[in-house]
Order: C-alpha cells, then sequence, then structure tokens
C-alpha cells in the first residue's frame, strides 16, 4: 500500500503545477495587481518559484529510491 | 548614434568568447575522435553544467528576439512562454533521467538509438532521426535572426549595412564551425557558462533600470491596450494549448536530448532538471520588454526607423541600447550575439549526430571509428550553414513562423521516445502510421491556416476555439499509435 501511495504523491507533484498553469482562466485577471504588474503575469512569475519546490521534492523521493 | 565604447566591450568580450571556445579543447581532456567524447563531453556533466547547458538552449535568441517580437505585437499571447518553461520541466523529470538511465546501460547518444533498439524498428529509427534534423533547422535559422537583430542596431547608422552585417554573420559562424570542429561539445558547454554569465547580468541590470526610470510598471501597463493586460477570453484555449504543446516538444529536439544524455549520473539530471524553471524568470523579464517598450519614447523613435514587420525583432537591442549607458550596451548587445551563436553550435552538433550515427551507419553499417567522427564533424559544419544560407534568403518574419512549424514536427515523435520509455504494449506498426499522419496532417492543418499562403499562424480554429495545431496532431498520433497497438495485441491473442 505504502508503494502506490508514494507513487500518487509523485504523480501529484508534477500534475498540481501543470493543471494550474493550464488553467488558464484562473488567472487570467487584472487585479490584484503586484508591484504594479497585473495579477496575469506575477501569478505565472510566481510559478517559477514555487514549481522549483514541488520539482525538487520529486527528485529526492525518487532519487532515494534508487 | 552607437558610440565607440559600445563596440569596444563588444568586440572585447568577442574575443574572450573565441579563446574559451577553443580552450574547450583542453578542458577535462578526452580523446575528441570518439564520438561521445566529441558530442556529449564524455558524459561527464555534473549538475552545474547540465543546467547551464540546457538552460543554454532555454535562454536562446529565441528568447531574446521572438517573444519579445511576439508579446510587442500581439500582447499577453506570447506570455505562453513563461507557463511552457515551467511545465516542460515537469515533464522532462518524469521522462528524461529514464532515458539516461536506458542510454547509460546500452551506449544511445540519440532518441533514435533508443527506439531502433526499443521496437526494433530501423523505419522508425529513420524517420524519427529524419524528423529531428528538419525540425531543428528553422530553430537555428531563428538563432541567427536574433544575432542579425543585435546587428541591425548596432549597425544603424552604416550606409552599406546590410552588406557588413552579413559579412560579420558570415565571420562569426565561420569561428563558431572552427572551434566546435575541434572543441565539440566541451567548446560548447564553456562557452554557454560565459553567455549565461552576460545574459543574467543583462537581465538584472535591465529590471532594475528599466522600471526606475519608467517609476514604475504602473504606468506602463496604462500605456497598452486591453490585450496586453490579460488574455482575451477568445485566445484563452489558445493558450493553454501552446503552453502544453510547447511543454511536450521541447524535450523531444536533438539539442536537448543530447544536453540530456551529457550528464554524469541520472540523479544529478533530475536535481538540475528541477531547478530549471528558475531559468524562466529571465525569460519573463525579457518577455516584459515587449510591454515596457511603449513606454520609452526614446526606444520607440528609434524602432520608428525601421519597417514596421521588423520592429518585433529589435525590442530587445534598441531598449537595452536606449537605456544602458553605452559600455553596458556592449556587453548586453555581445550577450545577445553568442546567445544566438553557441545554441546554433549545439543544435547543429546534434542534428550532425542523428546523420551519422541515425541515417547514414544505417546505409553503410561497417562504417569505422574514424569515418564516423570526421562526417559528424563535417555535418555539423555543413548544417550550420545551410542555416546561414536559409536566413540569408528568407526574411526575418518568415523564419520566426517556420520555427512553429517545427515544435509541430518535432512533437510527432512523443509516442515513440516518451512512451516508449514506460508503456510496454506500444507496437511499431502504429507508431510508424501514426508519426507519419502526425506529421502530414500538421503541415495540412498549418498551410490551411495561413490560407495556403506565407505561415503566420500556427493555431487552428476548431469548435473548441483556436487550437496549437501540434496538439491537435500528437492527439491523432496518439490514437493512432495507442489504437493501432491495441488491435494488433487482440489479434496475437486470438492466434
Amino acid at each position: 500500500m505504502y508503494f502506490q501511495k508514494k507513487h500518487i504523491v509523485l504523480a501529484l507533484l508534477i500534475l498540481i503545477p501543470s493543471i494550474i498553469n493550464l488553467a488558464v482562466p484562473l488567472y487570467n485577471k487584472a487585479a490584484p495587481e503586484f508591484l504594479g504588474l497585473p495579477f496575469f503575469y506575477w501569478f505565472q512569475i510566481a510559478w517559477l518559484f514555487i514549481a522549483p519546490v514541488f520539482y525538487l521534492t520529486f527528485s529526492k523521493i525518487v532519487s532515494k529510491e534508487k | 548614434m552607437i558610440g565607440q565604447d559600445v563596440t569596444i566591450g563588444f568586440i572585447t568580450l568577442f574575443i574572450a568568447f573565441i579563446i574559451l571556445g577553443f580552450y574547450g579543447r583542453y578542458w577535462r581532456k578526452g580523446n575528441l575522435n570518439h564520438v561521445h567524447e566529441w558530442a556529449l563531453a564524455g558524459k561527464k556533466l555534473g549538475t552545474t553544467l547540465v543546467f547551464f547547458l540546457i538552460g543554454a538552449d532555454l535562454y536562446t535568441a529565441y528568447s531574446f528576439v521572438a517573444i519579445p517580437s511576439g508579446v510587442f505585437a500581439k500582447g499577453a499571447l506570447y506570455f505562453f512562454a513563461i507557463p511552457y518553461v515551467m511545465l516542460t520541466f515537469g515533464i522532462a523529470l518524469v521522462t528524461v533521467p529514464k532515458l539516461w538511465t536506458l542510454a547509460h546501460q546500452k551506449g544511445y547518444i540519440t532518441a533514435s538509438d533508443f527506439v531502433k533498439d526499443r521496437f526494433s524498428s530501423k523505419t522508425l529509427a529513420i524517420m524519427i532521426a529524419i524528423t529531428g534534423i528538419v525540425a531543428e533547422l528553422p530553430y537555428i535559422a531563428l538563432q541567427i535572426v536574433g544575432m542579425q537583430a543585435v546587428l541591425t542596431v548596432m549597425l544603424a547608422d552604416f550606409a552599406n549595412a546590410q552588406v557588413v552585417q552579413e559579412i560579420a554573420l558570415l565571420v562569426s559562424f565561420t569561428i563558431l564551425a572552427a572551434f566546435t570542429y575541434t572543441s565539440g561539445l566541451r567548446g560548447a558547454t564553456l562557452t554557454a557558462i560565459f553567455k549565461d554569465i552576460l545574459v543574467w547580468v543583462t537581465v538584472i541590470a535591465v529590471i532594475i533600470a528599466i522600471p526606475v526610470s519608467l517609476g514604475g510598471f504602473d504606468n506602463v501597463f496604462k500605456n497598452v491596450k486591453a490585450n496586453y493586460v490579460t488574455l482575451p477570453d477568445a485566445l484563452v484555449p489558445a493558450y493553454s494549448t501552446l503552453i502544453l504543446g510547447s511543454a511536450l516538444a521541447l524535450y523531444l529536439y536533438p539539442h536537448a536530448i543530447n544536453g540530456v544524455l551529457s550528464a554524469e549520473s541520472a540523479k544529478k539530471l533530475r536535481t538540475s532538471t528541477a531547478m530549471l524553471p528558475f531559468y524562466g524568470i529571465g525569460l519573463a523579464i525579457l518577455a516584459l520588454m515587449g510591454i515596457l517598450v511603449y513606454s520609452v519614447p526614446s526606444a520607440m523613435n528609434f524602432l520608428s526607423g525601421f519597417p514596421e514587420s521588423s520592429r518585433g525583432i529589435l525590442v530587445v537591442p534598441s531598449l537595452i541600447l536606449n537605456i544602458m549607458p553605452g559600455w553596458f550596451s556592449g556587453i548586453a548587445l555581445l550577450g545577445i550575439f553568442v546567445g544566438g551563436l553557441v545554441p546554433a553550435a549545439i543544435m547543429a552538433m546534434s542534428q550532425a549526430n542523428l546523420l551519422t550515427r541515425n541515417i547514414i551507419k544505417e546505409i553503410k553499417p561497417n562504417l569505422p571509428d574514424s569515418s564516423e567522427i570526421r562526417i559528424t564533424k563535417i555535418a555539423s559544419t555543413v548544417f550550420k550553414f545551410i542555416a546561414l544560407g536559409f536566413v540569408f534568403v528568407v526574411p526575418a518574419t518568415y523564419a520566426i513562423s517556420l520555427q512553429l512549424l517545427g515544435g509541430v514536427l518535432i512533437a510527432q515523435i512523443l509516442p515513440a521516445v516518451f512512451f516508449g520509455l514506460y508503456v510496454k504494449s506500444l507496437k511499431k506498426v502504429p507508431l510508424i502510421i501514426g508519426l507519419a499522419v502526425g506529421i502530414t496532417s500538421g503541415i495540412y492543418m498549418v498551410e490551411a491556416a495561413n490560407d495556403f499562403g506565407p505561415l503566420t499562424s500556427s493555431l487552428f480554429k476548431t469548435t473548441f476555439g483556436p487550437l496549437y495545431i501540434a496538439v491537435i496532431a500528437l492527439a491523432i498520433n496518439l490514437a493512432i499509435s495507442f489504437g493501432g497497438s491495441l488491435v494488433l495485441k487482440k489479434k496475437d491473442q486470438r492466434m
């Protein structure tokens, strides 16, 4: 059972950032602004900082497995 | 208006670049008469170097030129490049370390090597090699378009700018060809680091200097039309599929696979891939320049001196020239210039590998090692000059559109390469048919979307709205590959 759970976690670590960024209507708005940037822009830029956290966790888990 | 300080900075750094390129030969010495030593730097690149090498493929003239140019002309739609960069590394994490592991065990150098072994099909392997070579060509051409943009801005005052520019490109390419011939991927990796340092310095300086001189971003977004602030609703499907299609395609390009296979271990490859989204930050800043430029009267004034169709590709170099001090502009412009040269070298090398290993060697299986490496080196030189010739003949805006067609083509090798890694039930015949149909339908849709005229769009109008053609063609391809394999499996069971 533990084995399967780990695979679900791994899948989610890749899928969550992907799905959020593909769901464009979620962030296609001008407000709230941040540093003068419309939401549309800073939201996507913010994900460039968040995604590596997901991805590094993924790498750590996979590399430990081997 | 170009001061000497710009030129001096540019030329001094270009000389340093050339020295590094040739020095690469002696760096982490190996026998460069072996293909894997020349083309994969002996597979000894660690986390940091792989990070730079693959990052170098991302920060190409494409990001300096095509993306800001698209944002400048069409607005928010072209910001798709940012989530695409984020997504592509997630896909890479799942697929490429597995490819690396297999390549390490079985001695693959290209994706085609893997496909040939996995499906025991020479036909499929050759088709994949040809797709890779063809899809890569417009990508190299785009690098040259980027270098042209730098030269155009620097030579704006010259009467015979066109001639000077073509000579400058020819000289640069000869130097590039000479050092890739002697140093292989080692030279390219060293120059990639040099290039990345220049690029990051430029990006950081620009992001501080420009908002300061404009008084923040607030005014910037008040100066532009609504489709620059957010995405028009009608373009939402286009945006999502552009993200998805481009993200799926990036790691299928021969140069990306080449970079991956030069890693030292799967673990190091994973770590560097996981951190690569950070690279997208610079790309986002460059993309935003396509909007910022509207608030910089001096840059807009400078751009108005050029024909409307070529203004987009000049956005970044003109902004730099008009906002930064002269000596700094020289450094930054060289960063963009070698930002085109280095990826062009890496790309031509990966094309050459495919040509010799997966096409010529299939026809002449007992080719000796010494001939293999010689043909590979010569081919990599030839491919560079083909791309250069292409740019001299075809107008720049056309080259950018062809790059989108390249994406449509390369995406079609996904079923064999990525799914081939994990799905055991896939069979070669459906994959061959799927690839052929994917490519034919893709090209047809691109032509139809542009009314069989010059290529300006890669979006196909469907009932769901406009969609990126790479995704539609891939869906057809996947349906055939999986559907066909399932039918064959059932047939086998009955017998």
